[in-house]
Protein backbone atom coordinates (compact mmCIF):
# COMPACT_ATOMS: atom_id res chain seq x y z
CA UNK A 1 0.00 0.00 0.00
CA UNK A 2 2.75 2.47 -0.80
CA UNK A 3 1.72 5.85 -2.12
CA UNK A 4 4.52 7.41 -4.08
CA UNK A 5 4.29 11.16 -4.58
CA UNK A 6 4.61 10.89 -8.34
CA UNK A 7 1.56 8.64 -8.56
CA UNK A 8 -0.81 10.93 -6.67
CA UNK A 9 -3.57 12.48 -8.74
CA UNK A 10 -3.93 15.43 -6.36
CA UNK A 11 -0.52 17.04 -6.83
CA UNK A 12 0.50 19.92 -9.07
CA UNK A 13 -1.84 20.30 -12.05
CA UNK A 14 -4.13 17.75 -10.39
CA UNK A 15 -5.03 20.34 -7.77
CA UNK A 16 -6.26 22.74 -10.42
CA UNK A 17 -8.22 19.87 -11.94
CA UNK A 18 -9.78 19.09 -8.55
CA UNK A 19 -10.86 22.73 -8.16
CA UNK A 20 -12.46 22.80 -11.63
CA UNK A 21 -14.27 19.54 -10.84
CA UNK A 22 -15.33 20.90 -7.46
CA UNK A 23 -16.83 24.02 -9.05
CA UNK A 24 -18.71 21.85 -11.55
CA UNK A 25 -19.88 19.55 -8.76
CA UNK A 26 -21.20 22.47 -6.68
CA UNK A 27 -22.74 24.19 -9.69
CA UNK A 28 -24.37 21.09 -11.15
CA UNK A 29 -25.66 19.91 -7.75
CA UNK A 30 -27.22 23.19 -6.70
CA UNK A 31 -28.70 23.74 -10.15
CA UNK A 32 -30.27 20.30 -10.33
CA UNK A 33 -31.64 20.52 -6.78
CA UNK A 34 -33.44 23.76 -7.71
CA UNK A 35 -34.67 22.31 -11.02
CA UNK A 36 -36.03 19.16 -9.40
CA UNK A 37 -37.63 20.93 -6.45
CA UNK A 38 -39.20 23.78 -8.41
CA UNK A 39 -40.19 22.37 -11.84
CA UNK A 40 -39.40 18.67 -12.19
CA UNK A 41 -42.56 17.97 -14.24
CA UNK A 42 -41.41 20.30 -17.05
CA UNK A 43 -38.61 18.01 -18.16
CA UNK A 44 -38.19 14.93 -15.95
CA UNK A 45 -35.57 13.25 -18.15
CA UNK A 46 -33.41 16.34 -18.57
CA UNK A 47 -33.56 17.19 -14.87
CA UNK A 48 -32.89 13.61 -13.75
CA UNK A 49 -29.92 13.58 -16.08
CA UNK A 50 -28.67 16.86 -14.57
CA UNK A 51 -28.84 15.28 -11.13
CA UNK A 52 -26.99 12.19 -12.36
CA UNK A 53 -24.29 14.39 -13.94
CA UNK A 54 -23.98 16.25 -10.64
CA UNK A 55 -23.35 12.98 -8.77
CA UNK A 56 -20.72 11.96 -11.34
CA UNK A 57 -18.93 15.28 -10.85
CA UNK A 58 -19.00 14.88 -7.07
CA UNK A 59 -17.55 11.36 -7.28
CA UNK A 60 -14.85 12.49 -9.74
CA UNK A 61 -13.93 15.46 -7.53
CA UNK A 62 -13.52 13.33 -4.41
CA UNK A 63 -11.73 10.52 -6.28
CA UNK A 64 -9.22 12.86 -7.94
CA UNK A 65 -8.71 14.70 -4.67
CA UNK A 66 -7.94 11.60 -2.61
CA UNK A 67 -5.16 10.42 -4.87
CA UNK A 68 -4.67 6.79 -3.82
CA UNK A 69 -4.92 3.50 -5.68
CA UNK A 70 -8.61 2.84 -5.08
CA UNK A 71 -9.64 6.42 -5.75
CA UNK A 72 -7.74 6.28 -9.05
CA UNK A 73 -9.95 3.40 -10.20
CA UNK A 74 -13.06 5.24 -9.06
CA UNK A 75 -11.83 8.33 -10.90
CA UNK A 76 -11.35 6.35 -14.11
CA UNK A 77 -14.91 5.05 -13.89
CA UNK A 78 -16.42 8.45 -13.04
CA UNK A 79 -14.49 10.30 -15.75
CA UNK A 80 -15.33 7.51 -18.21
CA UNK A 81 -19.06 7.87 -17.46
CA UNK A 82 -18.70 11.62 -17.81
CA UNK A 83 -16.98 11.23 -21.21
CA UNK A 84 -19.67 8.83 -22.43
CA UNK A 85 -22.37 11.08 -20.99
CA UNK A 86 -21.26 14.26 -22.72
CA UNK A 87 -20.77 12.45 -26.05
CA UNK A 88 -24.03 10.49 -25.99
CA UNK A 89 -26.22 13.24 -24.54
CA UNK A 90 -24.50 15.81 -26.75
CA UNK A 91 -25.25 13.76 -29.86
CA UNK A 92 -28.85 12.97 -28.83
CA UNK A 93 -29.58 16.61 -27.97
CA UNK A 94 -28.44 17.68 -31.43
CA UNK A 95 -30.16 14.87 -33.37
CA UNK A 96 -33.39 14.77 -31.32
CA UNK A 97 -33.76 18.18 -29.66
CA UNK A 98 -37.24 17.29 -28.42
CA UNK A 99 -35.77 14.58 -26.14
CA UNK A 100 -34.36 17.30 -23.89
CA UNK A 101 -36.74 20.27 -23.82
CA UNK A 102 -34.59 21.78 -21.06
CA UNK A 103 -30.83 22.04 -21.22
CA UNK A 104 -28.60 19.74 -19.19
CA UNK A 105 -24.94 20.27 -18.48
CA UNK A 106 -24.14 17.79 -21.26
CA UNK A 107 -26.57 19.13 -23.92
CA UNK A 108 -24.97 20.24 -27.21
CA UNK A 109 -21.64 18.87 -25.91
CA UNK A 110 -21.67 21.29 -23.00
CA UNK A 111 -22.04 24.42 -25.11
CA UNK A 112 -23.83 26.27 -22.31
CA UNK A 113 -20.72 25.77 -20.18
CA UNK A 114 -18.16 26.91 -22.77
CA UNK A 115 -17.61 23.27 -23.82
CA UNK A 116 -15.71 22.69 -20.58
CA UNK A 117 -17.77 19.48 -19.94
CA UNK A 118 -16.41 18.15 -23.25
CA UNK A 119 -12.79 19.13 -22.60
CA UNK A 120 -12.65 18.11 -18.94
CA UNK A 121 -12.91 14.28 -19.25
CA UNK A 122 -10.10 13.84 -21.82
CA UNK A 123 -7.89 16.14 -19.74
CA UNK A 124 -8.71 14.15 -16.59
CA UNK A 125 -8.05 10.84 -18.39
CA UNK A 126 -4.73 12.19 -19.65
CA UNK A 127 -3.85 13.27 -16.11
CA UNK A 128 -4.79 9.88 -14.66
CA UNK A 129 -2.59 8.14 -17.26
CA UNK A 130 0.28 10.53 -16.72
CA UNK A 131 0.34 10.09 -12.96
CA UNK A 132 0.08 6.30 -13.11
CA UNK B 1 -28.08 43.67 -11.90
CA UNK B 2 -26.61 44.73 -15.23
CA UNK B 3 -25.25 48.07 -14.05
CA UNK B 4 -21.66 49.29 -13.74
CA UNK B 5 -21.16 47.42 -10.46
CA UNK B 6 -21.82 44.05 -12.10
CA UNK B 7 -19.41 45.01 -14.86
CA UNK B 8 -16.83 45.92 -12.20
CA UNK B 9 -17.12 42.43 -10.66
CA UNK B 10 -16.30 40.96 -14.07
CA UNK B 11 -13.30 43.24 -14.51
CA UNK B 12 -11.93 42.45 -11.03
CA UNK B 13 -12.28 38.71 -11.67
CA UNK B 14 -10.42 38.99 -14.98
CA UNK B 15 -7.67 41.15 -13.46
CA UNK B 16 -7.11 38.53 -10.74
CA UNK B 17 -7.06 35.76 -13.39
CA UNK B 18 -4.47 37.69 -15.41
CA UNK B 19 -2.43 38.39 -12.26
CA UNK B 20 -2.44 34.70 -11.27
CA UNK B 21 -1.68 33.74 -14.87
CA UNK B 22 1.46 35.87 -14.81
CA UNK B 23 2.54 34.27 -11.50
CA UNK B 24 1.91 30.85 -13.02
CA UNK B 25 4.13 31.63 -16.00
CA UNK B 26 6.96 33.18 -13.98
CA UNK B 27 6.63 30.34 -11.41
CA UNK B 28 5.98 32.65 -8.51
CA UNK B 29 3.86 31.42 -5.60
CA UNK B 30 0.75 33.38 -4.62
CA UNK B 31 1.83 36.30 -2.42
CA UNK B 32 -0.04 38.42 0.07
CA UNK B 33 -1.38 41.09 -2.32
CA UNK B 34 -2.92 38.41 -4.54
CA UNK B 35 -4.42 36.69 -1.49
CA UNK B 36 -5.93 39.98 -0.33
CA UNK B 37 -7.26 40.58 -3.86
CA UNK B 38 -9.29 37.39 -3.60
CA UNK B 39 -10.85 38.55 -0.34
CA UNK B 40 -11.66 41.85 -2.06
CA UNK B 41 -13.29 39.84 -4.86
CA UNK B 42 -15.31 37.90 -2.29
CA UNK B 43 -16.36 41.18 -0.66
CA UNK B 44 -17.51 42.56 -4.01
CA UNK B 45 -19.68 39.48 -4.48
CA UNK B 46 -21.20 39.93 -1.04
CA UNK B 47 -22.18 43.46 -2.08
CA UNK B 48 -23.50 42.12 -5.39
CA UNK B 49 -25.57 39.55 -3.49
CA UNK B 50 -27.09 42.16 -1.15
CA UNK B 51 -27.78 44.54 -4.04
CA UNK B 52 -29.23 41.76 -6.18
CA UNK B 53 -31.58 40.51 -3.47
CA UNK B 54 -32.75 44.05 -2.68
CA UNK B 55 -33.40 44.64 -6.40
CA UNK B 56 -35.25 41.33 -6.65
CA UNK B 57 -37.53 42.18 -3.71
CA UNK B 58 -38.36 45.47 -5.41
CA UNK B 59 -39.64 43.93 -8.62
CA UNK B 60 -42.67 41.87 -9.58
CA UNK B 61 -41.01 40.56 -12.68
CA UNK B 62 -41.12 36.87 -13.43
CA UNK B 63 -37.71 35.38 -12.74
CA UNK B 64 -36.40 32.18 -11.16
CA UNK B 65 -36.06 33.67 -7.69
CA UNK B 66 -34.70 30.61 -5.87
CA UNK B 67 -32.06 30.15 -8.54
CA UNK B 68 -31.14 33.83 -8.46
CA UNK B 69 -30.69 33.92 -4.69
CA UNK B 70 -28.84 30.59 -4.77
CA UNK B 71 -26.29 31.91 -7.24
CA UNK B 72 -25.86 35.15 -5.31
CA UNK B 73 -25.35 33.44 -1.95
CA UNK B 74 -23.01 30.69 -3.20
CA UNK B 75 -20.81 32.87 -5.40
CA UNK B 76 -18.87 34.72 -2.63
CA UNK B 77 -17.83 31.35 -1.18
CA UNK B 78 -15.80 30.46 -4.28
CA UNK B 79 -13.18 33.25 -3.98
CA UNK B 80 -13.07 32.62 -0.21
CA UNK B 81 -12.27 28.97 -0.99
CA UNK B 82 -9.58 30.05 -3.46
CA UNK B 83 -8.12 32.43 -0.89
CA UNK B 84 -7.95 29.65 1.70
CA UNK B 85 -6.43 27.27 -0.85
CA UNK B 86 -3.73 29.70 -2.04
CA UNK B 87 -2.88 30.51 1.58
CA UNK B 88 -2.13 26.85 2.23
CA UNK B 89 -0.75 25.81 -1.15
CA UNK B 90 2.54 27.54 -1.85
CA UNK B 91 3.18 25.50 -5.00
CA UNK B 92 2.52 26.69 -8.54
CA UNK B 93 -0.82 24.90 -8.39
CA UNK B 94 -1.98 27.61 -5.96
CA UNK B 95 -1.63 30.20 -8.74
CA UNK B 96 -3.46 27.82 -11.08
CA UNK B 97 -6.39 27.59 -8.67
CA UNK B 98 -6.59 31.38 -8.37
CA UNK B 99 -6.45 31.67 -12.17
CA UNK B 100 -9.35 29.24 -12.60
CA UNK B 101 -11.47 30.99 -9.98
CA UNK B 102 -10.70 34.40 -11.51
CA UNK B 103 -12.10 33.09 -14.81
CA UNK B 104 -15.10 31.35 -13.24
CA UNK B 105 -16.39 34.42 -11.39
CA UNK B 106 -17.09 36.57 -14.50
CA UNK B 107 -18.91 33.59 -16.04
CA UNK B 108 -21.00 33.36 -12.86
CA UNK B 109 -21.90 37.05 -13.13
CA UNK B 110 -23.05 36.52 -16.72
CA UNK B 111 -25.12 33.53 -15.60
CA UNK B 112 -26.63 35.55 -12.74
CA UNK B 113 -27.54 38.27 -15.23
CA UNK B 114 -29.19 35.64 -17.46
CA UNK B 115 -31.31 34.44 -14.55
CA UNK B 116 -32.16 38.06 -13.75
CA UNK B 117 -33.25 38.58 -17.36
CA UNK B 118 -35.41 35.44 -17.12
CA UNK B 119 -33.41 33.34 -19.60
Amino acid sequence: MSESKAAATNQGFGRVLVVIYAIFAIGATSRSVIQIVSRFEEAPIAYSLSAFAAVVYIVATVALGRGNKTSRKVAYVAVGIEMAGVLIVGAISLLFPEAFPRATVWSDFGRGYLFIPLVLPPVALWWLRKTE
Amino acid sequence: MTGPFATATIVVGLVIALWAGVYLVIKRPVDRPLQVAQLVLAGIFVVLAIGGIVQMLGTDRDLARAEFVGYLLLSPLIPVGAWWWSKNDKSRAGSGVVLVVGLVMPVLVVRIQQVWAGV
